[in-house]
């Protein structure tokens, strides 16, 4: 009798061309433009759009100008701003994300000759544009970072004989005129990448699992809502008196879309491995293991929904609140370590937070069972109270 | 199939039942024998739903029986023994017709191959041969309401509940629907049909129970409660040609005349010894009334509907007052 309910639901699926592709041609398409996104917002190919301004012009400022110029992750507007308020206008249009606008002269110590122009709405930029800036002037005008110190220096020593200033002096003029070398110092931070190398991205196995476990709550809300077009076309009523009864109904669905989640996440590591090589072959069990306990979560609590809502309208609703506030604090819109902290702790009660952490403990971090078995048994679990209470509030329904 | 001759399709006894703060039955008593067709009458609102749902075991009586085939209606058994055919079109419309019947099969609790056999049955009983590998969404509404029994039968249950099976289809599908209904009683089903469709009662039911005030009063054979009714009384009826003014309208009234249709038809049931339309025909047009047309009729079942209708209506107003 269950397969008799899952055969009705695969040939409503396979006969309906619009809902086939929605099922299993969205969820890779939308991967790849999340990848695609989010690989660049949050890995190292990031690129900014900047305008600059200079105030006054000199040589020291003209050298930094060709050194922000030529560094390759950031963009400049060709012109360059003598104002401030001009340069503002064109980060108010829109037209960069951030502006760099040096007021004063680079040795200046009593305030910040150099100044990054925010929009509020992309602070992110802003930090990022500081860092580029003062990594820049270190390593290629190394001049400039001298002159700044000596001052202090001086102060802290109780001040230079001639001889000594004379010889400060000379150094500034030379480190000027020499092209830097990157092998002459070492920088004060590095930064290394962990894990093995030649390892696809973190980006794109984060967001493997972050938009799996997203089509698979909304593919399993869709789905689960032709539990209330059977009560509403009196099938249920039809099917309420004979052996099957309700609990065969919502069984066989609950089943149907599991399966039918498991087949969607199949597809989108497909894709992760054909377009961005992902290594998933030799995770396999894991990942079979964590996806079905993330389609039957989905399962679970569309039928939930389903069952407990009375109307169409009214699931959908619910569905896409309920789908939408979870995966954005759950992870799948954003990685959660770019939240504030509450929200990072409110989003570890979510479905989505567990299956993305349970995806990519199995694929990036390479974690064995043991490691993921607390957020797959709150999947599972969570999906099976979700059939519970489903197949309990349609049996409750039947009885007026 | 044969059925044990002392067990009933369907046996009600002393059922009330209450909906919210209003008790909608009180105290029907009906019986259904194995190949009887009963018509269960009423206005809206009357409870035919409510006493379907209370035979389904949907809603539990305040006191009473029902019996299917002899068994309790809370057991699981006596489900099993049930068709139901909602008034909706309760099918998948995107699946065949006889994947519809498969399935419906399937969860009737048939084995594949009962299902399979039960088909071959069902595709003659309802003559669907021609239809069987079309979708159900594109079948006429007489073809959808045929599938729609058929899905139902397929267990070859005790006790078959029709809910309105004929609406919105043709007069030629409402005949082939006919058809199999008698055909279904034929092989001895009991069946219980609610219908506005006093003509269709009368013509396939061989029992009528009319359900008003929360009893099931009268029932019996349609032409018997017509003549029990009528004796050989004729209905006249004055067709207007537009609705009357108040003081026409009481003096139809005061004929002993009542409106049947938005006032534009009005009726009353005379000895034939009595009648004389032309006398009637001068009275009201002495009166400025001038019917469009004036007939004499058998009284049908109709008649009695809304003879029985207007009654309780009437009584509903005294106890009201």
């Amino acid at each position: 009798m269950i397969f008799a309910v899952m055969r009705v639901m695969a040939l409503h699926l396979l006969r309906d061309r619009g809902a086939l592709i929605m099922a299993f041609m969205l969820p890779p398409i939308i991967f790849v433009i999340f990848a695609a996104i989010f690989s660049g917002t949050s890995g190292d190919d990031l690129h900014l759009n900047v305008a600059l301004g200079i105030a006054q012009p000199s040589e020291l400022s003209n050298r930094l100008e060709k050194v922000l110029r030529s560094e390759p992750s950031l963009t400049f507007l060709p012109k360059t701003y003598a104002n401030q308020a001009e340069l503002t206008t064109q980060i108010e249009n829109g037209k960069v994300d951030v502006g760099v606008f040096v007021r004063s002269n680079l040795t200046t110590t009593e305030t910040a000759p150099i100044l990054i122009l925010v929009d509020p709405a992309k602070k992110m930029t802003g930090a990022i544009l500081s860092g580029q800036v003062q990594r820049i002037i270190g390593l290629e005008m190394t001049d400039v970072g001298l002159s700044r110190t000596a001052p202090v220096i001086e102060e802290l020593v109780g001040g230079f004989s001639a001889e000594q200033s004379a010889r400060l002096l000379a150094t500034v003029k030379e480190l000027a005129t020499k092209a830097a070398d990157p092998d002459a110092q070492s920088n004060l931070v590095e930064t290394v990448p962990i894990g093995a190398a030649g390892r696809t991205g973190a980006t794109v196995t984060y967001y493997a699992g972050a938009v799996a476990i997203l089509f698979l709550l909304f593919s399993a809300m869709q789905s689960a809502a032709t539990l209330i077009e059977e009560r509403n076309t009196g099938i249920v009523d039809r099917l309420a008196v004979g052996k099957a009864g309700t609990d065969v109904v919502v069984t066989g669905k609950f089943l149907f879309v599991t399966l039918q989640g498991m087949v969607q996440v199949t597809l989108i590591y497909l894709v992760a491995a054909l377009v961005y090589g992902l290594n998933v072959a030799s995770h396999l069990p894991l990942l079979l293991l964590t996806t079905v306990a993330a389609s039957m979560t989905s399962a679970g609590l569309g039928f939930a929904v389903a069952a407990i809502c009375t109307s169409k309208q009214q699931a959908q609703t619910i569905s896409t609140f309920v789908v939408l506030v979870m995966s954005a604090i759950g992870g799948s819109m954003v990685p959660r370590f770019m939240m504030p902290p509450w929200l990072q702790t409110v989003g570890w009660y979510t479905p989505t937070a567990w299956a993305i952490e349970a995806y990519h403990g199995v694929l990036w971090r390479g974690e064995g069972l043991q490691t993921i078995s607390t957020p797959l048994m709150c999947l599972a679990a969570l999906g099976l109270i979700g059939l519970v209470v489903a197949i309990i509030v349609s049996r409750i329904r039947l009885k007026i | 199939m044969t059925r044990a001759p002392v067990l009933a399709a369907l046996s009600i006894s002393g059922l009330h039942t209450r909906y919210g703060v209003h008790d909608v039955l009180r105290g029907i008593d009906l019986k259904i024998a194995f190949g009887d067709i009963y018509g269960l009458l009423g206005p809206n609102g009357a409870g035919k739903t409510t006493l379907i749902r209370t035979i389904c075991n949907r809603i539990t009586p305040l006191r009473g029986t029902i019996q299917i085939e002899g068994i309790p209606n809370t057991e699981r058994a006596a489900m099993r023994q049930i068709g139901l055919v909602p008034q909706e079109i309760a099918l998948y419309g995107h699946l065949t017709v006889k994947e519809n019947l498969e399935v419906f099969g399937r969860l009737s609790g048939l084995s594949h191959r009962e299902t399979a056999a039960a088909l071959e049955w069902v595709r003659h009983a309802a003559r669907l041969d021609e239809r069987l590998d079309q979708r159900v969404d594109i079948l006429s509404g007489g073809w959808k309401r045929r599938v729609n029994i058929a899905a139902a039968i397929l267990h070859r249950p005790a006790l078959l509940i029709l809910d309105e099976p004929t609406v919105g289809v043709d007069v030629d599908a409402r005949n082939g629907l006919h058809e199999l209904i008698m055909e279904l009683s034929r092989a001895e089903m009991g069946i219980l049909i609610t219908t506005h469709d006093m003509e269709q009662a009368e013509s396939i039911c061989s029992t009528v129970g009319f359900l008003r005030g929360g009893k099931v009063s009268p029932q019996g054979h349609p032409r018997e409660l017509v003549a029990g009714l009528y004796h050989d009384y004729k209905e006249i009826i004055i067709e207007m040609r537009q609705v009357p003014t108040p003081s026409q309208e009481k003096l139809l009234l005061e004929a002993g005349l009542l409106a049947t249709n938005n006032n534009l038809s009005w009726s009353k049931f005379e000895h034939p010894d009595n009648i004389s339309d032309e006398h009637l025909a001068y009275e009201l047009a002495q009166h400025g009334i001038h019917p469009r047309e004036i007939r004499l009729r058998e009284p049908g079942l109709d008649s009695l509907f809304i003879h029985l209708s207007r009654e309780h209506d009437q009584a509903t107003k005294e106890n009201a007052a």
